[in-house]
């Protein structure tokens, strides 16, 4: 049972990481039916602005742990966001009105140019997040020490997920991009500003995967210019699980991925761990591609 | 209020519409006939800038609206009801209404969905439901109630008609008859020629991305060509 717990405080945290990158896969599938294949490494520039600042510059030395990683917090969403909205503005936006196959090859042009743009900068070997950067303290979770880190991140997640839930269904823009999701030329018809939609999508987005990538840097402790793709992948995993397009969706299949992986690395096999997500990608893809969540809770969100 | 002068439109390379030119007064009610692809849809998305012409102008009140994108021609007071509604299936009725008015700056006022409940009391009693799960009809009702939250000068309506039961398009059309005569400027696009000239004051007859024929509606029910085309003989 304790193992268990530990597993799966695991789980959610890694999901939570997942979860985060994958509502910047689905906001974008949502309003373009285009995979932005170079999210991955607007998530990797994350871990690496955090790395710049927590690290390089010893924030959380200069001003203490909480202050500094308030800063890292908003300094981190806002230039992953500036690079999103550049991304869209110079990769995609002059392609709106060709045809799918260029936007997906520029997209892919985006995120190799990305990958080598962060080796140049950082270079290609592991970078350290220093473990001292925030007191090693665990709490209690039913009994099982936790680290503080995983609480954390976890929570910092979840109330992103919050927020972002709250932006998506209380609010004029949120409205306005659900339209666009749903029926583009209808919400053209509405008086709704799509290029404006997608440069919200394209903003919020890339803030919140430039977020996970500075707490997986906290979580994990390393990082390195390509780890990206990996991460990309299953966060992408995660978004079809959930039923790409769909937002609550990205969010449960991040959570749902991330304790699958964590409880199937511990009870079957840790060098299983990887190769999950992509069975589950496969199976999905092949058996029930609209997603797992049921018809009618799908049309609800 | 309205006026189109030598419109071409072209999807990739071929062209759906040959240079149409008409002109709709304000207060009118007016009818676009024709099979089809006749070019109705296109001309109508045209208006609504979703559609950008190859050549001609596209005025509304004077301004041109061909180059604006087309939020900036539904703050001028031009909406659409399209073909096939086209509602916000996962969103309920109230949401869709409220998508309708999105131009608007502030909160929606009520008395805006007080009228659309008025001439569409069916909304009322659905409006907390999932738009996917309404009738055609009820659909309908929407779409053309959605593109009234505008407060609009000029409503397009696309292909009302499309798929209801007779009852049920009388009804519409009735309701089309009070929204004009409240002073909304209304085009009317119909492959239901007999019951859109009845209801119309003049109208068009496109065919094949040209306009073929335009008259008062009692001249062109009376019209053999017409008659024999579209009227069913
Ligand atoms: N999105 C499109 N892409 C290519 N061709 C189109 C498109 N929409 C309409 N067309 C063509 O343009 C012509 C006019 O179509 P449309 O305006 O829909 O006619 P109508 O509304 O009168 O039935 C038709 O030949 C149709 O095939
Ligand atoms: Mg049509």
């Amino acid at each position: 049972m304790d193992f268990f717990i530990q597993q799966f405080c695991n789980g959610l945290t890694t999901g939570g990481i997942y979860a985060l990158i994958a509502l910047g896969y689905t906001m974008v599938y949502g309003v373009m039916k285009l995979i932005n294949f170079a999210h991955g490494e607007l998530f990797t520039l994350g871990a690496f602005l955090g790395y710049l600042l927590l690290v390089t510059l010893g924030l959380a030395g200069a001003v203490g742990p909480a202050l500094g990683l308030a800063l890292s917090i908003v300094t981190v969403s806002g230039l992953v966001a500036a690079a999103g909205h550049l991304l869209e503005r110079v990769a995609y936006r002059p392609l709106r009105n060709s045809d799918r196959l260029a936007a997906v090859v520029s997209a892919l042009g985006a995120s190799i140019f990305l990958q080598n743009a962060i080796m140049i900068v950082w270079g290609s070997q592991y970078r350290a997040y220093s473990a001292r950067l925030l007191p090693a303290v665990s709490l209690d979770v039913l009994g099982q020490p936790i680290p503080l880190i995983r609480i954390l991140v976890f929570a910092a997640a979840a109330a992103l997920m919050l927020l972002l839930w709250l932006f998506i269904n209380r609010t004029r823009t949120g409205l306005a991009i659900r339209a666009a999701a749903i029926d583009q030329g209808a919400a053209r018809l509405m008086g709704i500003d799509v290029s404006r939609v997608i440069a919200v999508v394209f903003v919020i987005g890339p803030a919140l995967g430039g977020l996970a990538g500075l707490m997986a840097g906290l979580l994990y402790g390393q990082i390195n210019f390509n780890m990206g793709q990996l991460y990309g992948l299953k966060a992408f995993t995660a978004a079809i699980i959930g039923g790409i397009g769909n937002i609550q969706g990205a969010m449960i299949g991040g959570l749902l991925l991330g304790l699958l992986e964590s409880l199937g690395a511990a009870y079957v096999s840790v060098a299983w761990k990887d190769a999950i997500t992509f069975v589950v990608l496969i199976m999905i893809l092949v058996v029930r591609p609209t997603g797992l969540l049921p018809e009618r809770v799908a049309e609800k969100l | 209020m309205l006026e189109i002068t030598d419109l071409r439109v072209a999807y990739g390379g071929v062209e759906a519409l040959h240079g149409i030119s008409l002109k709709v007064e304000e207060g009118e009610l007016v009818t676009i006939l024709g099979a089809n692809g006749a070019g109705k849809t296109t001309t109508l998305m045209a208006v609504s800038g979703l559609v950008r012409p190859r050549t001609g102008e596209i005025r509304f009140n004077g301004e041109r609206l061909d180059s604006l994108p087309s939020h900036e021609v539904v703050a001028r007071g031009v909406t659409q009801a399209p073909e096939g509604r086209r509602v916000f299936g996962p969103m309920t009725v109230e949401e869709n209404l409220r998508l309708g008015a999105f131009t608007r700056k502030g909160p929606v006022p009520p008395r805006l969905l007080r009228r659309v409940f008025e001439l569409f009391p069916r909304l009322e009693e659905r409006r907390g439901q999932m738009a996917g799960t309404l009738s055609g009809g009820e659909q309908q009702m929407l779409a053309i109630g959605r593109a009234l939250m505008a407060e609009p000068k000029l409503l397009l309506l696309d292909e009302p008609s499309l798929g209801l039961a007779p009852l049920l398009v009388r009804s519409i059309f009735e309701t089309v008859k009070n929204i004009n005569r409240s002073g909304v400027t209304v085009v009317l696009v119909e492959q239901n020629a007999r019951a859109a000239l009845k209801l119309a004051g003049r109208g068009y007859v496109l065919d094949v991305g040209r306009l073929v024929l335009e008259d008062l509606s009692v001249n062109l029910l009376n019209n053999p060509q017409v008659k024999d085309a579209y009227l069913g003989g």
